[in-house]
């Protein structure tokens, strides 16, 4: 699963660094970035995708 | 579990008011069946704006009550702003904008970029242990309260107030001598007018300008000392840091510092004083939660679909167009009643039982989808988590004795005071 971070629209709001924290964090420009996408639990990540409030997480098989 | 009055009284709607202060104080019971109503049979409602001396009356809103139709309106940034006010229903006089404008009335790009400033701090990642270190403190000294009292204390001032104040004040490097001027003033702006918290009922705008130019006086104070002596804390952070190449302006700074102070005060604040009296109201929910840590998540998150801390955002409409089959013009505001969407029955089961196991619990206290979603949502949850476990370990026989005095104002689902006693103290 690839996925991929609009970076206009992310606003840092962790929601996605709470649901799946070994594949994203927030960094120190407030933009999150994806740390592992490969070893990640597949259903945290489509969490993460869904609840994030800006719609800035992409997924793609 | 605890089951609430089973059929509301009938509401008569054409008499419902929402620009009466007087009625948000009132019973919650009251507010709820009304809200059921609105939902049932005027999901877009148009209301007259409430007159506040000194601001200028617009010409009305509409009041959004279904889950549905709020998210709707919440995710379509670039069709419905925050860009107008988002705090306020009447348009904001432009000195009074100075202070109060920052991102939360701000939209994208602007507003994205602002915000990043201070994203990192508030993840859950960064979010250190300090809040129970506060917390610790805070309670020990409501019980050494207690004891110099016949065990009387006041759960708003001596435990709800306390623990949120010192925490963002740790964050944004907020000195000891200045905390308490911190509060009175964030007080004051979120009073919503309410005679007893401000000196003239009659000049609100007088109070909420004084309130701000305090405020921003002391952030005055701290930049020049930050600029020459740059700290770990949020302060630094907003003088420091340059957005497009440009540090921001005195008035962006100013602005960010109050509403991050404020936003931080008023919300956490409620929603433990809101919290307290809602386990008292529930005691078997509350024996519940206190005997099984395992709860702390999902009860933080209906006590804050319960309490509903923050009752409302505006929104306006950049253009002309339609929502979920309701036509609006450009320009029309729309208050987005979390509130009410939080019990909707179309998204919530038994939307009027208080579940602390409830889960999934997609409630829209911290706000719905959007990029205005609360920034402080992590730091609130682990404030709300640390400080009920402290309560139930170090404060078990912490009982409320009286009705709450609660705010008149519809924005916050503030409580002034609430009357308590610690058992086994005397
Ligand atoms: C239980 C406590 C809290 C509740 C219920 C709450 C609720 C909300 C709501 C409803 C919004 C607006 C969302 C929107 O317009 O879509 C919001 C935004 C915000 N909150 Fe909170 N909040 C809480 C705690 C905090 C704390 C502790 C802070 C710390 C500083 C904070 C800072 C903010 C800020 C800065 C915004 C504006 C974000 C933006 O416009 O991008 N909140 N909050
Ligand atoms: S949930 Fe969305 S907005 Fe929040 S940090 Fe993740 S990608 Fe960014």
């Amino acid at each position: 699963m690839r996925v991929e971070v609009d970076r206009d629209l992310c606003v840092g709001s962790g929601t996605c660094e709470l649901l799946a924290p070994d594949v994203f964090e927030v960094g120190g420009d407030g933009v999150v970035r994806v740390l592992q996408p490969g070893q990640a639990d597949e259903g945290a990540v489509r969490d993460a995708a869904a609840q994030c409030p800006t719609g800035a997480l992409g997924l793609a098989d | 579990m605890t089951v609430e009055a089973a059929s509301p009284a009938p509401v008569d709607l054409d008499a419902l008011d929402l620009s009466d202060r007087d009625w948000w104080a009132g019973p919650p019971s009251v507010r709820y069946a009304a809200f059921a109503a609105l939902r049932r049979e005027r999901p877009f409602a148009f209301f007259a704006e409430p007159e506040l001396p000194g601001i200028p009356v617009g010409p009305g809103c509409w009041a959004v009550t279904r889950y549905a139709d709020l998210d709707a309106i919440s995710s379509q940034p670039a069709l419905f702003c925050s860009g107008r006010g988002a705090v306020s229903i009447p348009d904001v006089p432009a000195d009074l904008n100075e202070f109060y404008g920052s991102l939360i009335s701000m939209d994208d790009p602007r507003h994205a970029k602002i915000r990043r400033i201070v994203s990192k701090a508030f993840t859950p990642r960064v979010l250190l242990d300090q809040v129970r270190a506060v917390v610790d403190d805070v309670l020990a000294r409501a019980r050494r309260t207690a004891e110099a009292q016949d065990g009387v204390i006041d759960v708003v001032t001596d435990i709800a107030a306390p623990i949120p104040l010192r925490v963002i004040c740790d964050m944004m490097g907020v000195p000891e001598d200045a905390r308490a001027g911190v509060l009175a003033q964030s007080t004051v702006i979120l009073s919503g007018g309410d005679p007893e918290l401000i000196e003239d009922e009659n000049d609100p705008v007088s109070a909420f300008l004084l309130a701000g130019m305090e405020l921003a006086g002391l952030m005055e104070r701290l930049a020049a000392e930050r600029l020459a002596h740059p700290q770990a804390d949020l302060t630094t952070a907003l003088v420091t840091t340059e957005v497009d190449g440009e540090r921001l302006s005195s008035q962006e700074i100013a602005s960010f510092f109050i509403l991050l102070l404020i936003a931080g005060n008023e919300t956490t604040r409620n929603a433990i004083s809101q919290g307290v009296l809602a386990l008292h109201e529930h005691p078997d929910q509350r024996a519940r939660w206190a005997a099984d840590p395992g709860l702390d998540r999902t009860a933080v998150e209906e006590l804050v679909r319960w309490t509903s801390p923050v009752t409302w955002m505006r929104r306006t409409a950049t253009r002309d167009g339609e929502v979920n089959g309701h036509r609006f013009r450009a320009g029309d505001k729309f208050l987005l009643l979390y509130a009410a969407a939080n019990r909707d029955p179309a998204v919530f089961r038994d939307p009027e039982v208080l579940d602390l196991a409830r889960d999934p619990n997609p409630h829209v206290g911290f706000g719905s989808k959007g990029p205005h979603f609360c920034l402080g949502a992590h730091l609130a949850r682990r404030e709300l988590a640390v400080t009920f476990r402290a309560l139930f370990d170090q404060l078990p026989d912490l009982e409320v004795t009286g009705e709450p005095n609660r705010l008149r104002s519809s924005f916050v689902n503030g409580v002034k005071r609430l009357p308590a006693r610690l058992g086994g103290v005397r």
